[in-house]
Formats: structure tokens, sequence, C-alpha cells
């Protein structure tokens, strides 16, 4: 297939492994995030950190939008689904997250109406053939996602399909970025960044990575030659004492970014003065609400919710792995307790998720194995 | 890594949750409601919101995420 065929090419993934292998010295650690849970599950599934030199280690960082949503809000969800009348539409992923009580996989087993949707149009459409319903979309994602929830939210109010209303839950990768960047126990020689945000807010939008935190940034593609290339970009900025933000994936992302996403973004949402992220806590203006104008399709003024703030069970590190603090397969229920069946944490439920990936890829063995 | 494992690990791949985009070709246009049909190199198709990459032509390869185009694919920019 055109633009994924050729980007898998174990040949020229030797050749730039080694190129990467050119680029450290020797003994000297360097640490990069991968932002996005989408290039940590395409390292593992592709074993990318296997073909890289010791000298590099790869740090897995807070870009899954299912990781970061914090337990109070799934409370919420489940809230919304179990009343009488109402449809609860999410995307895969959000079905088996631990709520206090339970997951909406739990809810749904138990009776409420909660039906999977691979788009929020997909959820327009149930609203629209059952009138009789009210169907509440919750939707969760960054800046990639949320133009497709705004576009929804456009058209049914231009189609007046007025039993459907949104539960929003979109987040911003530019605050926790800076949070993360802010902590004094940072430990990062440069960060690939996510290049399907990219797309949409533009790849000059990390500018102040390197502006004004002097780490380079490289934006990447999802392929596993996008990544090793992204990898290359980044080892040779630090060779030659450049710090830049730099883009890997000019195929599909420019500098600006797509000026009608984020038009439709300003539109139909409103930041929120702060919002609960697992792991990093609450960050000021990182998340979307729905603008005034588009009120009366906000489920979280269409029906009352607890909005309580629910702390992650205690057991359950996942904010340490989400900062890169600790490694999956460090924290003290991984793979035990805390299994993609039977998840504690976030990080374990979505396969972007870096326990997931870790524990779907089988690599907790060989960690252990290396270290013991 | 073991058949289950990877299994497991290529099976739930959420595409949404995953900030994953697939390349899709277009193969038919409904340009009154903006909306055009893709279909998937596996030969998949669904209904692509298309506002956010303007107007579009049949064979056109566009990322789609969560049922909308955001972006064209293309030459480098």
């Amino acid at each position: 297939m055109r633009y994924v065929d050729e980007f898998r090419d174990a040949g020229l993934a030797r050749a730039l492994a080694s190129r990467i292998a050119s680029l450290v010295e020797p003994g000297r650690r360097r640490k990069l995030m991968e932002v996005c849970g989408g290039h940590t599950h395409t390292i593992y599934r592709y074993a990318i950190d296997e073909l890289l030199p010791a000298e590099i280690e790869l740090v897995h960082g807070p870009g899954c939008p299912v990781c970061v949503i914090p337990m109070g809000r799934v409370d919420d969800a489940i809230a919304i689904a179990g009343r009488d009348g109402v449809t609860l539409a999410c995307f895969g992923d959000m079905m088996r997250v631990p709520g206090s009580a339970g997951s909406l996989q739990e809810a749904s087993a138990a009776g409420a109406d909660v039906r999977v949707v691979y788009s929020p149009l997909d959820a327009l459409r149930i609203a629209r053939e059952e009138p009789g319903r009210e169907v509440v979309f919750f939707a969760i994602g960054f800046e990639t996602t949320a133009p497709s929830t705004a576009l929804t939210l456009r058209r049914a109010r231009a189609e007046g399909v007025a039993n459907f209303s949104c539960f929003c839950n979109h987040v911003l990768i530019e605050p926790p970025l800076r949070a993360l960047l802010d902590s004094p126990d940072l430990d990062l020689d440069g960060l690939i960044g996510p290049g399907h945000v990219a797309t949409i807010i533009g790849s000059d939008a990390f500018g102040f990575v390197a502006a004004e935190y002097g780490r380079p940034l490289v934006v990447s593609g999802f392929e596993p030659l996008d990544l090793l290339r992204s990898i290359e970009m980044a080892m040779l900025q630090i060779a030659e004492g450049r710090c830049a933000v730099e883009n890997q994936y000019g195929r599909v992302v420019a500098g600006p970014g797509n000026a009608a996403a984020l038009a439709v973004i300003d539109e139909v949402f409103a930041p929120r003065p702060t919002f609960e992220w697992r792991g990093l806590g609450f960050i000021d203006s990182s998340a979307l609400g729905l603008a005034d104008d588009y009120a009366d399709l906000d489920a979280e003024r269409r029906f009352p919710l607890a909005g309580a703030r629910v702390a992650d069970p205690r057991e359950c590190q996942c904010g340490e792995v989400l900062t890169g603090a600790i490694k999956p397969w460090e924290c003290r229920v991984f793979g035990t307790a805390c299994t993609p069946e039977h998840a504690i944490g976030t990080c374990m439920v979505s396969p972007e998720g870096a326990c997931a990936a870790y524990y779907n890829y089988g690599r907790h063995t060989r960690q252990r194995e290396a270290v013991g | 890594m073991t058949d289950r494992a990877r299994e497991r690990a290529g099976a739930e791949v959420c595409l949404t949750c995953g900030d994953v985009a697939l390349p899709l070709r277009v193969v038919s246009l409904d340009a009154d409601r903006g909306l055009a049909r893709c279909a998937g190199a596996d030969c998949h198709e669904e209904t692509v919101e298309i506002a956010l990459v303007g107007p579009v032509a049949v064979g056109e390869e566009l990322l789609v995420h969560a049922g909308t185009a955001i972006a064209r694919v293309g030459a480098d920019r």
C-alpha cells in the first residue's frame, strides 16, 4: 500500500539504525521522549527500540488520550449512560477504562445502552435513526480528534438533531508538555512530536519546546521508518549541538497546520479554566469544553453530573509511567494485579498505553530478566 | 513475542484513541453534504467528512482520523 509499505522496508530500517548508532557518544546516555501513544505502540510492535544502540533510551509520554482521562470523568460518563432513555456512544478503548465503581463495559453488561462508534458521525447517525433516545457522544482525544467532534456538532445543529449532545473531554497537547518540561526532575535530551496532532496545529506550534526549553523536537510519522528517521534527526541535532523543531512528517504536516480545523475548533469549543490529567494533576487551560454558542448540545449542561474528583487506586502508578519517571514493568502491580483483561490503571487499557504496549508484546519478562 | 501476545496487541487497537490516521482513497463524493466514500487497502469503505481538506476528487488519497479527513497525503510541504 502506498505511503505504508515503503515506510516498513527492513533494509532501510537497518541502514537508518546504523546511522543512528554512528551519532551516539559511547557510554553517554540520551533520553528521547515519544509524546504520542501511537508512537509507543509502533515502537513495540516493530521492536524499534531493539534496533537502537544501548545509549538511547526511549521514554513514553502522556500522549494517549485514554490514559490521561481521570476516573471522575469516567464516573460521569457511566452516570450519563445509566439514565433512562439515554444512549452513550464512545470509542472502543473507553469501554474498559476503570471508573471508581466499574467500567462502561460493566455498565453495559448491567443494562446501560453503551455503543462503540468509530467516529462522532456514527454517533450522530444513531441519534438521527433513533429520535426517541437521547444520544450522548463521549468525546475524547487531542487536537487530532477535536475537529471531528466539532464538525459533527456543527452538522447536528444544521440538521436540527435535537436528541444529540456531547460529553466533551478533548484535551490540548501544549499545556501537559509544558508541565512536563517545567518539572525540576526532567531528564530528557529531546522529544519525538506527535505527527497527527501536528497535522491540525502545525509543526510550528511546537516551537516553544526548542525556544523556551532548549530541547530538540522532531514531528514524526507513525511508520517504523518514520520513527527511525525522526530519532536520527533528533540525535543529529544533539550531536551538532543544535536545538530546533523539525518536521519529519512533511508528507502530511504543514508548518502552520490546518486552518479550517483550527477555525472549527475555535467556533465550537472554549478552553476550560482547568482540567484534571491522570498523573499530572490539574493543568490550567489544558482542555476544551463547548462554547456558549453550543451550550444546547453540551451534555454537561443537559444532564446534572457529580463532577467529583476521584483519586486513583493507591496501588496504581500510572502517573509515574505517564511522566516517564518509571518504566511500566517497574509498577508494583504491572502484569500481576493489573493486566489488559483486568486493568487497574488506564495505561494498561489502551493498546497505545505504555503498560499495555509492554505487556502485549511480551516485554515485561525480558526486561525483568535483564535486570535480574 | 508469542502468537497470543501478537494477536492481542494487533486485535484491539482503537484507531481514534491511538491518534492513528489512515490513508484512504476517495471512491465517490456526496458534495452537497460535504461527505465522501473512501476505501482502504483492505477494501473496507467508510463515509468521511471532507470539510477540512477542501474540494477533493475521486482517486485522491486522504489521511482519515475518526471519520474526518485531516490532510491530503502527498508531496512534502
